[in-house]
C-alpha cells in the first residue's frame, strides 16, 4: 500500500511538472514576445517595455521558469495585468464559485447515475432497461450547454422559478446561492450522469455473470441482495476510473457553463482571461485545472485502493 | 471479402440501433453535401424586414434576428461540423494511428515515452487545450480544429496500441516474421487491417465528439467566427434573445443532438455488428 | 431415510429453434450420510441438475418433474422459500474456488453472511460461528483470519472457505460440483476426505459432481452416470464397479488411468471413446450413445433404451447389456 501511495505520488509530482513546463513554454516562450502578445501590434513602446520589466522578460527562460514554479509553491502567483490585483486573490473569490459547482455536478450525477445503472441492470433487457439506455443514449447526445439553455427557457423564462443566471454570491446566504447553481450543475451534470449510467449498467451486466454472484444466491441471498452486496461493489471498480476521467470534461464544461449562466467561476475568468488576452492570469489558470484533473485522478486511485483489496496489501499467499 | 461484407450488411439491417443511427448519420452529412452547391436562401442574405417569423411554407423553421431563413443556416452548419469534425479526426487517426502502431511494434522506451505522453494528454481535456491555443493564435476555426484534433491524437493512439498489441500476439504475424517481414511492412499488411473495424467505429464515436466540441468552442466565441454560420454561434446568439424567439434556441441544439445521437447509434450498432465476426475470425 | 429425491426431472430450453431439453428424465435419490456420485463428460447435464437442485437455473431455463427435499417439491416453492432453503437446507461447493469467492469481502464476511441471513445472529455471534466452521475446515483462526480477503489464500484454501460458507448453516443436503477439479492433486484428496469426514460427522447428504471414476469410487455410497442429459447407468457404487452394463461407463473407466497400476512401469494404454457428445439440438432419436458405442444395433439408432433393473437397486439403460457383459 505504501509502495502503491510512493508510486503514485511520484507520478502526480511529475505530471504536474510536465503540465507546467508544457504551458510555460507554450505561453511565454513559443510567442516569442508574450508582453507584444498581450498587448497587440499597436501598443506604445513604452508600455510595451514597462510591461516586459514586469514580467522580468529580459532574464532568461528558464530563470523565469523557476520564478513561476516558487511562486506557485507559495501562493505568489504574479499579478492579473488586466484586473491589477493578485491572480490568488482573483482565484480565491473564483473558486468559491467553480467549486462548489463542480462538487454539485459530480454527486448530483453520481447520485442519479449508479442507481441507475444498477436497475438498469438488474432488469436486463425489459422495459425499464431500455427505457434507461434510450435516456442515456439522447442525454449524451445533448451538449450541456444547450442543454442549459433548455433549462433556462424552462425554469427561469416560462416559469421564472430561478433568475436566468448570475451569482448571487455567499454573502447573500446559503440558499440563494445554492439556488443559482442548482441549474449551472443539473446542465453540467446531465452528460456525465448519462455516460456514467451506461458504464454502470454493462460493469454490473459484466459482474452478475461472476461465479461469485452465484455463490451468494447460493447462500440463500436474494437475486437484489446479491446485486447490491455482492456485485455492485465489484462493479464500481471501472466506474471509479470513468468518475476520475469525466473530472476533466466536467472542468471543460464548467468553462461552458459558467459563460451560460454569466457566473463569476474560473471557467468564465479563463475565458475572460482570454479574450483580454492576460497571459499572466491564464498561464496560472491552465496549471491550476491541469492540476486539479491530475490530483482527481489521485484520488481516483486511493478509491481503488478503498474498493479493491487486492490493490491495498502487497499480495502473495499466508 | 465482399462475401463478408454482404453479411455484415445483412446483420446491420437486423441492427435497430445501426439503421436508425446510419439513416441519420447519412441525412446529416448528405444535407451538409447539398448545402455545398445549394440553401433554400442565402446563407448571408440579411433582410431586416422579414427576421423573427415564426414557421411557414416559405421558412419552413422561420428566420432569425436577421431575418436569414433557419434551413438555410442549419444547412449551412452542418457543412461546418461536418468539415471540422473531419479534418480534426483525420488529424487524430493521421497522427496517432501511426503513433499507436509504432510504439506496439518497437516497444521499449518509444512505447514508454510514447504512453507516457498520452497519458498526459488525458489531463488536458479538449476544451483546455483548445483555451490555450486561441489564447495565442486568436480564435477560429482552424485553431479548434488544431485544438480538437490534438485530442484525438491520444485517443487513437492509446486504441491503435492496445489493438495491434493483441494482433501481434497472432500466429500468422509470426508466420509473416519468420518469412523475413519488416515490423513496418508487417504493420502496414497485417496489423492495420485486422483492427480496421475498432479504429472504425471509434472513428464514429469521435466525430460525434468532434462535433460536441466544435459546436462548445462556437458556442464561447472560441471557434468558427461569423458570418460563416456555425450551430454552436447560432446557440450563443439565441441565449440573448430567448425572451424573443424562444425557437432560435431550439432548432440548432436539436440539430446538434441528432446528428451525435445517429453518430452514437450508429457506432454502437456497428460495434455490435462488427463484433461476432472479430470472434469467429479468432 | 430419503433425503433428496428427484422424479422425472427434465430441464429446457426455449431457443429460437424450439424447445430444447439439456436434462431428460432423470431420477436420483439420496440419503441421510450417504454420498451420491454424479459422473460424466462435461457437458452431459451433472451441472445442470446441480443447479435444478439448487433452484439457480439459468434465466430461460423451465424444470419440470419434482425435486423432493424432505417430502417438499422445490420446483414448486417459490422464490422466497428457495431463498429460505438456499444455504440453510441446501448448500453447494463449486468447481472454481478462484471465482466462487467475492474478491473485495473478507472471507470471515462471506462465511458469517448466511448466517446472519438464516439464522438471525448478530455479528458478533455470526463471526463466532464463522470462525469455528472456518477452523473445522482446517483454517484455524490464529492463522486465517477472519479478515483476510480470498487473493490472500491459495485455491485449496478458497476452497475450504466455500466449504465453510456451505456448511456454516448445517445443511442437510450439500452439491458438490466437481469441488476438486481446479486444484492441485494433494490438495485434491485433502478436499475430498475433508467432505468425507464432514458428512459423517455432521450426517448430511452429499451430492458429488466428477467426471472422474476414481473419486466416485474413493468417496461415493451410490451412483449415477449421466450421458447427453440422460441417465445410462445408476446404483451402488460397489456393484456398478462390480459389474458395469453400460458401454459408456465401461468407456469411462477404460478412459482412467488405472489407480492399481500407479507406480509400476508397465500401464497398460488408455483407451478414448471415440466421438463427442452429440449437442442438445442435434441428439439422435435412439440411444444418445448409439454414435459412439461399439455394440449399437440398428433398435438403437431407432429405440431409445429404457432404464432396466439388473439386479439390486442397479439400473442400465441398454439394449445390449447381454452382449456388453459378454464381450468384456
Amino acid at each position: 500500500m505504501t509502495l502503491f501511495l510512493v508510486k503514485r505520488l511520484i507520478m502526480l509530482a511529475a505530471t504536474l511538472l510536465v503540465a507546467a513546463i508544457v504551458v510555460f513554454s507554450v505561453l511565454e516562450i513559443l510567442p516569442g514576445d508574450p508582453a507584444l502578445v498581450m498587448l497587440g501590434v499597436s501598443a506604445q513602446p513604452d508600455t510595451l517595455a514597462a510591461l516586459r520589466a514586469e514580467m522580468g522578460l529580459d532574464q532568461p527562460a528558464w530563470t523565469r521558469f523557476f520564478q513561476w514554479i516558487g511562486g506557485l509553491m507559495t501562493g505568489e502567483l504574479g499579478r492579473s495585468y488586466t484586473y491589477d490585483v493578485p491572480v490568488s486573490e482573483l482565484i480565491g473569490e473564483r473558486v468559491v464559485v467553480s467549486l462548489p459547482l463542480a462538487v454539485m455536478a459530480l454527486t448530483l450525477s453520481t447520485v442519479i447515475a449508479i442507481p441507475l445503472g444498477v436497475i438498469a441492470a438488474s432488469r436486463h433487457n425489459k422495459t425499464l432497461d431500455i427505457a434507461l439506455t434510450g435516456a442515456a443514449q439522447f442525454g449524451i447526445a445533448i451538449p450541456n450547454f444547450w442543454f442549459a439553455i433548455l433549462l433556462i427557457l424552462l425554469f427561469s423564462v416560462t416559469l421564472q422559478w430561478v433568475p436566468a443566471g448570475g451569482f448571487a454570491g455567499w454573502d447573500a446566504g446559503f440558499w440563494p446561492a445554492t439556488q443559482s447553481l442548482l441549474l449551472p450543475a443539473f446542465a453540467l451534470a446531465l452528460p456525465q450522469a448519462a455516460i456514467l449510467t451506461r458504464v454502470t449498467r454493462s460493469s454490473v451486466l459484466e459482474v452478475l455473470q461472476e461465479d461469485f454472484v452465484r455463490t451468494a444466491r447460493a447462500k440463500g441471498l436474494s437475486r437484489n441482495a446479491a446485486l447490491w452486496r455482492h456485485a455492485v461493489r465489484n462493479a464500481l471498480i471501472p466506474v471509479i476510473t470513468i468518475l476520475g476521467l469525466q473530472f476533466s470534461f466536467l472542468l471543460a464544461g464548467t468553462i461552458i457553463i459558467e459563460n451560460v449562466f454569466y457566473l463569476p467561476g474560473l471557467g468564465r475568468l479563463l475565458f475572460q482571461a482570454i479574450a483580454q488576452r492576460d497571459l499572466i492570469v491564464v498561464k496560472d489558470l491552465v496549471v491550476l485545472l491541469a492540476g486539479s484533473v491530475v490530483l482527481v485522478n489521485f484520488i481516483v486511485d486511493l478509491g481503488y485502493a478503498v474498493l479493491d483489496p487486492r490493490l491495498r496489501s502487497g499480495g502473495g499467499h499466508v | 471479402m465482399s462475401d463478408g461484407l454482404a453479411e455484415i450488411w445483412r446483420t446491420g439491417l437486423r441492427n435497430r440501433g445501426f439503421v436508425i443511427g446510419g439513416i441519420i448519420t447519412v441525412s446529416f452529412v448528405l444535407l451538409a453535401a447539398i448545402a455545398l452547391i445549394w440553401t433554400p436562401y442565402p446563407v448571408e442574405e440579411i433582410v431586416v424586414t422579414r427576421r423573427f417569423q415564426g414557421i411557414s411554407s416559405a421558412h419552413w423553421l422561420g428566420t432569425d434576428q436577421f431575418g436569414r431563413d433557419l434551413v438555410s443556416l442549419l444547412m449551412a452548419g452542418a457543412v461546418n461540423s461536418v468539415a471540422v469534425a473531419i479534418v480534426a479526426v483525420g488529424l487524430g487517426v493521421g497522427i496517432g494511428v501511426p503513433l499507436g502502431a509504432i510504439a506496439a511494434a518497437r516497444q521499449g522506451w518509444l512505447d514508454e515515452i510514447l504512453m507516457r505522453a498520452n497519458d498526459f494528454a488525458f489531463a488536458f481535456p479538449a476544451l483546455l487545450s483548445a483555451v490555450m491555443i486561441t489564447a495565442l493564435a486568436g480564435p477560429g476555426a482552424i485553431n479548434s480544429i488544431i485544438a480538437i484534433g490534438i485530442f484525438n491524437i491520444p485517443v487513437f493512439a492509446r486504441l491503435t496500441r492496445g489493438a495491434a498489441l493483441v494482433v501481434w500476439k497472432r500466429e500468422f504475424i509470426m508466420a509473416a516474421r519468420v518469412a523475413g517481414k519488416g515490423p513496418l511492412r508487417i504493420s502496414i499488411e497485417h496489423i492495420l487491417p485486422n483492427i480496421s473495424s475498432v479504429l472504425i467505429v471509434q472513428v464514429t464515436i469521435q466525430f460525434a465528439l468532434a462535433i460536441l466540441a466544435e459546436a462548445g468552442l462556437s458556442y464561447l466565441g472560441l471557434g468558427t467566427q461569423p458570418p460563416q454560420p456555425s450551430w454552436g454561434k447560432m446557440l450563443n446568439e439565441a441565449q440573448t434573445l430567448m425572451f424573443l424567439a424562444p425557437q432560435l434556441a431550439i432548432f440548432p441544439g436539436v440539430a446538434i443532438a441528432l446528428t451525435v445521437l445517429g453518430l452514437n447509434l450508429f457506432g454502437d450498432g456497428l460495434r455490435d455488428v462488427l463484433d461476432p465476426r472479430l470472434r469467429r475470425e479468432r | 431415510m430419503t433425503l433428496l429425491s428427484i422424479e422425472n426431472l427434465c430441464v429446457e430450453l426455449e431457443g429460437p429453434n424450439g424447445v430444447c431439453r439439456l436434462l431428460d428424465q432423470v431420477n436420483l435419490s439420496l440419503s441421510k450420510g450417504q454420498c451420491l456420485g454424479l459422473v460424466g463428460e462435461s457437458g452431459c447435464g451433472k451441472s445442470m441438475t446441480a443447479m435444478a437442485i439448487i433452484g439457480l437455473l439459468p434465466q430461460g431455463m423451465r424444470a419440470h418433474g419434482k425435486i423432493l427435499l424432505n417430502g417438499e417439491d422445490l420446483l414448486k416453492a417459490d422464490e422466497e422459500r428457495l431463498c429460505q432453503l438456499r444455504g440453510r437446507k441446501v448448500a453447494m461447493v463449486f468447481q472454481e474456488p478462484m471465482t466462487a469467492l467475492n474478491p473485495v469481502v473478507p472471507i470471515g464476511r462471506q462465511v458469517a453472511e448466511g448466517l446472519r441471513l438464516h439464522l438471525g445472529l448478530t455479528r458478533h455471534e455470526a463471526e463466532t460461528r464463522a470462525s469455528q466452521t472456518l477452523a473445522r475446515v482446517g483454517l484455524p483462526v490464529e492463522r486465517f483470519a477472519l479478515s483476510l480477503f480470498p487473493h490472500q489464500l491459495s485455491g485449496g484454501q478458497r476452497q475450504r472457505v466455500v466449504i465453510a460458507m456451505a456448511l456454516a448453516c448445517g445443511p442437510e443436503i450439500l452439491v458438490a460440483d466437481e469441488p476438486t477439479t481446479a486444484l492441485d492433486v494433494t490438495v485434491q484428496a485433502q478436499i475430498l476426505d475433508l467432505l468425507a469426514d464432514i458428512i459423517d460427522e455432521f450426517g448430511m447428504g452429499l451430492v458429488l459432481i466428477t467426471h472422474d471414476l476414481g473419486v466416485v469410487a474413493e468417496t461415493t455410497d451410490t451412483m449415477a452416470v449421466m450421458y447427453a442429459g440422460r441417465l445410462v447407468e445408476d446404483g451402488p457404487t460397489v456393484e456398478v464397479f462390480e459389474r458395469m452394463a453400460h458401454p459408456y461407463t465401461r468407456g469411462l473407466f477404460a478412459a482412467m488411468p488405472s489407480h492399481s497400476s500407479e507406480g509400476s512401469t508397465t500401464r497398460s494404454p488408455l483407451t478414448t471413446i471415440p466421438g463427442r457428445v452429440p449437442d442438445a439440438l442435434s441428439r439422435p432419436a435412439g440411444c444418445p450413445f448409439v454414435t459412439r458405442c461399439g455394440f449399437a444395433t440398428d433398435l438403437c439408432s431407432r429405440e431409445l433404451p429404457l432404464m432396466k433393473t439388473l439386479g439390486h437397486r442397479h439400473n442400465a439403460a441398454c439394449f445390449n447389456i447381454a452382449h456388453v457383459e459378454e464381450g468384456s
